[in-house]
């Protein structure tokens, strides 16, 4: 079963370069263009990435992210998620380079192949940061009924990980 | 965020001033370093797929998924308007490999186009439960965060995201059509497509349960 999800990405590979060949693309000064936008893009989520990053280590070192998550442990054990991706869960929402600092924080904690490290991976997966969409993409739209909109798509997404963490038990 | 940010940051510190100060400094400094790392093994994943986006582009496969997409958008967000559909579809393909950061400047432009359309109000709410939940068909950067710290399985973690992540949009276009859809406009298929979205999503709601 994992080793059909194995192949995917390769055979996605070798299928677009082929493609690409056949309709005389110049796949490698394409690939290499491509390849190249990478740069700026990183540089512009390392400032979020390491805001986030400093923020999780002091939480951790102060004892208070174990407070916080001993308060909400009880809420999470009932419908099933494990209460070390909590943080991760409730960033989520806020900040997409912030999520994925906690999430590498997760798989370093706990082990890449971990129940909570493949939880994580799920959960950080299943959604998009709720409120960067609405600040980034309809910052100039005043829509009456978005913040609607935006309850739906959290609840959507709370109900998701709910689903991810059972999935992640069984598969 | 910044109120977030800054409470529990100043929160911390605080805790961490009784408890033990000169552990502050070495933290800070540590978990800079630590997101330094983390980004470099996100560069190579962003390099690698952006490349495949950038082949995709050349050699029309980009246009192809969005002429793909095109009959569903036009029913989704009820517009003819070509410009607005295929900012749409741009965006959504985008979505679909992962690439989040790739799918912003579409993003914008088809929410503004969107803006415009004929049922705004209906067309924008829907575009942003599509954007907020994002069907992510291939969960690229976590793959490769998970293969560069050494996983025996980085893949695995395919088939439970993309579950769970049309599992999410479902649920959010279906509330967004339960109760912000103007009933007096919706044409005969596209009701008929959306009734079996809903169905569909009823079965998975149980499920969870």
């Amino acid at each position: 079963m994992n080793s059909i999800f194995a192949l995917i990405i390769p055979v996605i590979f070798i299928a677009s370069f082929l493609y690409a060949a056949v309709k005389k693309t110049k796949v490698y000064d394409s690939f290499v263009a491509g390849a190249g936008k990478a740069i700026p893009l990183i540089v512009s989520i390392f400032p979020y990435i390491a805001a986030i990053t400093i923020l999780a280590r002091l939480l951790t070192a102060s004892g208070l992210e174990d407070k916080i998550l001993h308060f909400l442990s009880p809420a999470f054990r009932f419908l099933g998620v494990p209460q070390e991706i909590a943080g991760l869960v409730l960033i989520k929402p806020l900040s997409g380079s912030g999520s994925i600092a906690m999430l590498a924080e997760l798989l370093g904690k706990y082990g890449v192949d971990s129940y909570v490290a493949r939880c994580a991976c799920v959960a950080y997966g299943s959604a998009e940061t709720v409120f960067y969409v609405a600040a980034v993409y309809f910052a100039g739209i005043k829509r009456k009924k978005l913040p609607l909109a935006i309850a739906f798509s959290l609840i959507a997404y709370f109900l998701s990980v709910v689903l991810c963490c059972l999935l992640c038990r069984v598969m | 965020m910044n109120a977030i940010f800054l409470s529990l940051f100043l929160g911390a510190t605080a805790i961490l001033l009784f408890v033990n100060p000169p552990l502050f400094l070495p933290t800070v400094l540590e978990a800079a370093g630590d997101s330094a790392t983390l980004c470099v093994a996100l560069l190579a994943s962003y390099a690698v797929w952006m490349g495949l986006m950038e082949v995709w582009k050349a050699c029309g496969i980009t246009r192809g998924i969005a002429k793909l997409l095109r009959p569903v958008c036009k029913r989704l967000f009820r517009t003819d308007d070509e410009q607005t559909l295929q900012a749409v579809s741009a965006n959504l393909s985008c979505n679909f490999l992962g690439l989040g950061g790739a799918a912003t400047p579409y993003g914008i432009e088809g929410a503004r186009l969107l803006d415009q359309s004929p049922q705004a109000e209906y067309a924008s709410c829907m575009f942003f439960a599509l954007n907020a939940t994002s069907l992510q068909l291939l969960p690229t950067s976590v793959v490769g965060l998970r293969a560069s710290l050494g996983s025996g399985a980085p893949a695995d973690i395919i088939l439970p995201t993309m579950l769970c992540t049309a599992f999410s949009t479902v649920v959010a276009c279906f509330f967004t059509w339960l109760f912000l859809s103007p009933k007096k406009s919706c044409a005969a298929g596209a009701c008929s497509g959306r009734k079996k979205q809903a169905v569909f999503s009823n079965k998975s709601a149980a499920g969870t349960r």
